[in-house]
């Protein structure tokens, strides 16, 4: 079944074909959003993100490949009607705020009765509602942050694309946003969400992907991704700390991590030491371990 | 279309500065021509003022239409703009009309300049309103065909190859030749120079309406090209 996004093997080269300097930033990349789902894009700097959002909008169009945006191909103009975009570094006309926010609604097609309404919902949602005759040259880098954010919301859409929606905005004001994402997405919206705050994607997003130089690399529910099948924790009381490399001591209980390999044999030794076995678990790592793991797999591949 | 109009008013509320200098320009030049309203005015110096005004302001939005693609591509600004419902064509659409309400304003302007010029000069008026005609339909083929070439060339590069392909034809004296109607606007050019007090100069029609199908053409060509463009690859 199509997604409410999508990514067909979606190829993208900067230069010209017969330029000796031709970067290919996007590598046969296939993706596909499902309709509801908070979705992080991890990936380092010139990874190829930012591209593949563009793609999306229909900025740039695909060297090969293709891809659907809510059914219908990249580049459909009366589509973007139904999704909110909010780039990186956002750029914005210098004038009052809910004069901007109704003007980028009205480009939607929002009719001004409608538009009033919708810029003062969003204006109190992103905590601006006391700066809405304000122009939007004289705030500060996390206000323009939050107005870029509003204007994405204007129109109510069903798909949000965020590029580096919290870069400029202090930990309070990350807080805040985290949590109209959230609501946004209890409302049923889909979100996808571009970004480099790796706890932020951990926290949020249902499923991530993780994309290097252009490629790939895993897609996955948070929870599966950050499970390691290679290691794993025991849990055991009855024997001592010193039996065991990596271990430690809490309320009376050992724990120790050992490799898929050798689990078999961690287990024997307990017994044999006449201890006895409380849990087993995959290791969990944090999505920075795994993020980085993988990053620099990619970077050496 | 309201999105199409709200873009052209936002793109004029942008360049509200040097529209508004452009537009001072005009009465300063008419109370220059017309001596500061001391002397009686001679009738060359209005066919002058005339004549440089009609050529100014084709110049003005053809650099004005030229910069706009750069200008909102270097400041990202875009970015928001075309990730609403709006094509790309729509896009361009909007800078025309943008430039062509300025064009409209200065061409009133110009008019009531003329106005109080000619009566100083005790010249008929009726011809001004003539050539404010010439000047908005001037205009506009200036500034369709300078957006037309900015969208792959450089602001000062596509403005340079406007003026070029408007007054190349007057080079090689192709104002004899029938098919100068053709050059975009060349004959209005041929046109505005020609203008005088006397009955014999009348608007070019022809020309006004050939200026008219060749903007909708080169607009339409500027969609097609501007349609392929990566417009998120910072310009430099």
């Amino acid at each position: 079944m199509a997604g409410i996004l999508d990514y067909n093997n979606v190829t993208k080269d900067y230069g010209s074909p017969w330029s000796k300097r031709r970067l290919r930033a996007l590598d046969s990349f296939a993706l596909s959003l499902d309709r509801g789902e908070i979705f992080g894009f991890l990936g380092p700097n010139g990874a190829g993100k930012t591209t593949a959002i563009h793609l999306a909008l229909g900025f740039m169009r695909p060297s090969s490949g293709q891809g659907q945006l809510l059914g219908k191909p990249f580049g459909d103009a009366a589509t973007r009607a139904r999704i909110g975009f909010l780039p990186e570094n956002v750029a914005l006309y210098h004038r009052p705020a809910n004069k901007l926010l109704r003007f980028y609604g009205a480009l939607n097609g929002m009719r001004p009765a409608r538009l009033r309404l919708r810029s003062n919902e969003v204006l109190r949602e992103v905590e601006l509602e006391t700066e809405g005759n304000r122009n939007v040259a004289k705030f500060s880098r996390g206000m323009q942050q939050r107005i870029g954010l509003a204007q994405a919301m204007i129109n109510d859409p069903e798909l949000l694309i965020l590029d580096e929606p919290s870069s400029a905005l202090d930990p309070l004001a990350r807080v805040s946003m985290r949590e109209l994402l959230l609501e946004a997405n209890r409302a049923g919206k889909t979100i996808f969400l571009s970004s480099h705050l790796l706890s932020e994607i951990e926290m949020i997003c249902h499923r991530v992907a993780i994309l290097v130089k252009g490629r790939l690399m895993r897609v996955g529910k948070v929870e599966d991704l950050l499970i390691s099948r290679d290691r794993y924790e025991i849990v055991a009381r009855g024997v001592r700390a010193s039996s065991f490399e990596e271990s430690r001591v809490r309320d009376g209980l050992v724990t120790f991590t050992v490799g898929a390999a050798s689990q078999r044999d961690a287990l024997e030794r307990v017994w044999a030491l006449g201890g006895e076995i409380l849990s087993v678990n995959p290791v969990r790592r944090t999505l920075e371990e795994f993020f980085v793991e993988l990053a620099n797999k990619g970077a050496d591949a | 279309m309201k999105p199409v109009a709200l873009i052209a008013i936002n793109f004029l509320r942008e360049h509200r500065w040097p529209v508004l200098i452009l537009f001072a320009w005009i009465v300063l030049t008419a109370l220059a021509a017309g001596g500061f309203g001391r002397d009686r005015v001679v009738s060359d110096d209005v066919v002058f003022y005339v004549e440089q005004q009609a050529i100014y302001i084709c110049v003005f939005s053809a650099f004005l239409a030229a910069d706009a693609l750069d200008n909102e591509r270097k400041s990202r600004r875009i970015l928001l703009v075309l990730s609403k419902a709006i094509s790309r064509g729509e896009y361009l659409l909007a800078i025309i009309l943008g430039t062509s309400a300025m064009a409209i304003a200065y061409a009133i302007l110009f008019g009531l300049a003329g106005v109080w010029l000619t009566a100083r000069a005790a010249l008929p008026s009726s011809a001004l309103w003539s050539m404010a005609v010439l000047i908005v339909a001037g205009s506009l083929i200036a500034a369709t065909v300078a957006m037309f070439f900015s969208t792959f060339l450089n602001p000062y590069a596509a403005t340079a190859v406007t003026l070029l392909l408007f007054c190349a034809p007057g080079a090689l004296h192709a104002q004899r030749h029938a098919a100068a109607i053709w050059f975009p606007g060349f004959p209005i050019l041929v046109n505005v120079l020609r203008f005088s007090f006397r009955q014999q100069w009348a608007v070019n029609w022809p020309s006004v309406i050939a200026a008219v199908f060749q903007s909708m053409l080169f607009w339409a060509m500027a969609a097609v090209v501007f349609n392929r463009k990566d417009i998120a690859v910072p310009v430099e």
